[in-house]
């Protein structure tokens, strides 16, 4: 068991440090979902109540849209020169690589959700920074989810003929219940709710991460075999 | 010669015998409800349908789960089918649903978690079928299926809670009440879900048998073209 947990740690390294070098997917991500948010400042009248009750909402589709991008990339470098067959050619276990490569998307989402949240402040006006501890709970447990559920579909998007442009057909319905309760926490903090009010989201929250999680660890040992 | 497939002949006939009468049944046989009057009469389709479509994705994520098992070709293709007729019958409940909705929810849609349900349901196989059509290797297209079809199948209670819970803040959907029916409404009904399981079960096995045939013709296909590359190999020796 130990040497599992260094290798998902020698991948999830690995993934930080190529990160780290070239800094492409979080600079491409960011600048992608701070896009989004301006777009909706164009589509609906800025500063108006619409856009506040919305925030949420458009700070996750920012999010779900950048970060999708972000796990296309993730796979698409391992493609480059057969990095993947290196991979599974290494004693590593396929849940050690799967758990090393949600990491490294889950770090790269939560950088990104660091980095949006003040643009959310500054463009739409809403009060992120007095609640930001609680609202970490439901970010984390949403993040999770997504980057469990959207790692698996990336291995397996990357090797149809439609590549990354299937990721968002596969994964967007199968994330419904975890964006809903990501969602409407965020929601219900900014209006003032405490962590027991939401709680019933919470859950759902959590049970999503942790049942796809368990999943798709089990799961991507098929994904990645030939 | 290959010879009849028969259990999808035998259901097909009984199917077909089923879905003769069942219009009498649905329209005739069955009183109307004093409420929604003729509008209810779609429900001797809706709701089959909708079994029917539970079926099917149930049938997916169990052959799917047996096939990433043993690795038999032949779960693949009974997975692929039931996701298939599954997809059919879900896309009937979407059309019929609407067809109800309209005149007696007075919209054609409602955001309740039944129907939130079947649309993501819908979603998830529609991309099963995209899997099915855009990969290019036939092994890893039948294995990213099967764990599609298995994370569909787990994220079905998810979904149902998280809309029961979005939707708790507005007002309750009045539904169609299936128990204390009158016995003639209740006959009318289990004669139409016993006619919609011979129409699933038939469109099945005649699915499956074409697919086992498709299957049949690739291997054969393939094994002329290596004889063929054989051949040309001692031919240019």
């Amino acid at each position: 068991m130990p040497t599992f947990f260094t290798h998902t740690l020698a991948i999830f390294q690995k993934d930080l440090k190529t990160e780290w070098r070239t800094k492409e997917r979080l600079s491409a991500m960011t600048f992608f979902a701070f896009l989004v948010i301006l777009i909706f400042n164009f589509a609906f009248e800025p500063g108006s109540p619409i856009m506040q009750s919305a925030a949420p909402g458009i700070f996750w589709i920012a999010t779900t849209f950048a970060g999708l991008m972000g796990l296309g990339r993730a796979f698409a470098i391992e493609k480059q020169n057969d990095c993947l067959l290196g991979l599974r050619l290494t004693p590593a276990d396929p849940g050690a690589i799967f758990l090393g490569k949600m990491l490294g998307n889950m770090v790269a989402m939560l950088l990104l959700e660091a980095l949006i949240l003040p643009i959310l402040v500054i463009f739409l006006d809403v009060e992120v920074f007095a609640v930001l501890p609680r609202l970490c709970v439901p970010i984390f447990l949403g993040t999770l989810g997504f980057a469990a559920v959207g790692t698996l579909f990336a291995a397996m998007s990357m090797n149809t003929r439609l590549q990354e442009a299937l990721l968002p057909i596969l994964t967007l319905p199968v994330l419904v219940p975890a964006l809903l309760a990501a969602v409407e926490s965020f929601r219900g903090i900014l209006e003032g709710d405490t962590l027991s009010d939401i709680f019933p989201w919470l859950k759902l929250g959590g049970a999503f991460a942790g049942l796809f999680g368990a999943a798709c660890l089990l799961l991507f040992e098929f994904v990645l075999e030939d | 010669m290959r010879r009849p497939y028969i259990p999808a002949f035998v259901f097909g006939i009984l199917a077909l015998i089923g879905l003769a009468i069942a219009p009498y049944m649905a329209l005739m046989y069955a009183g109307m409800e004093k409420d929604m009057g003729f509008a209810q009469k779609i429900f001797y389709y809706h709701v089959p349908s909708a079994f029917m479509m539970y079926i099917g994705f149930a049938l997916c994520a169990i052959f799917s789960a047996l096939y990433l098992y043993k690795k038999d070709k032949k779960y693949d293709i009974w997975a692929l089918c039931s996701a298939e007729v599954g997809l059919l019958f879900c896309t009937l409940v979407l059309l019929t649903g609407p067809i109800w909705a309209k005149p007696i929810w007075g919209t054609w849609w409602v955001w309740d978690a039944q129907l939130t349900l079947t649309l993501m349901l819908w979603l998830i196989f529609v991309a099963y079928m995209m899997l099915h059509s855009y990969s290019e290797d036939s092994l890893q297209s039948a294995k990213f299926r099967a764990v599609l079809g298995i994370i569909g199948f787990l994220d079905m209670p998810l979904i149902h809670y998280a809309t029961k819970l979005w939707r708790t803040h507005h007002p309750e959907v009045v539904r169609g009440e299936e128990f204390g029916l009158p016995l003639d409404m209740k006959i009318a009904f289990y004669f139409c879900v016993l006619t919609f399981l011979m129409l699933f079960l038939a469109i099945l096995f005649k699915r499956v048998s074409v697919e086992k045939a498709h299957d049949e013709l690739e291997s054969i296909k393939s094994e002329i073209r290596d004889r063929k590359a054989i051949l040309g190999q001692l031919g240019s020796d």
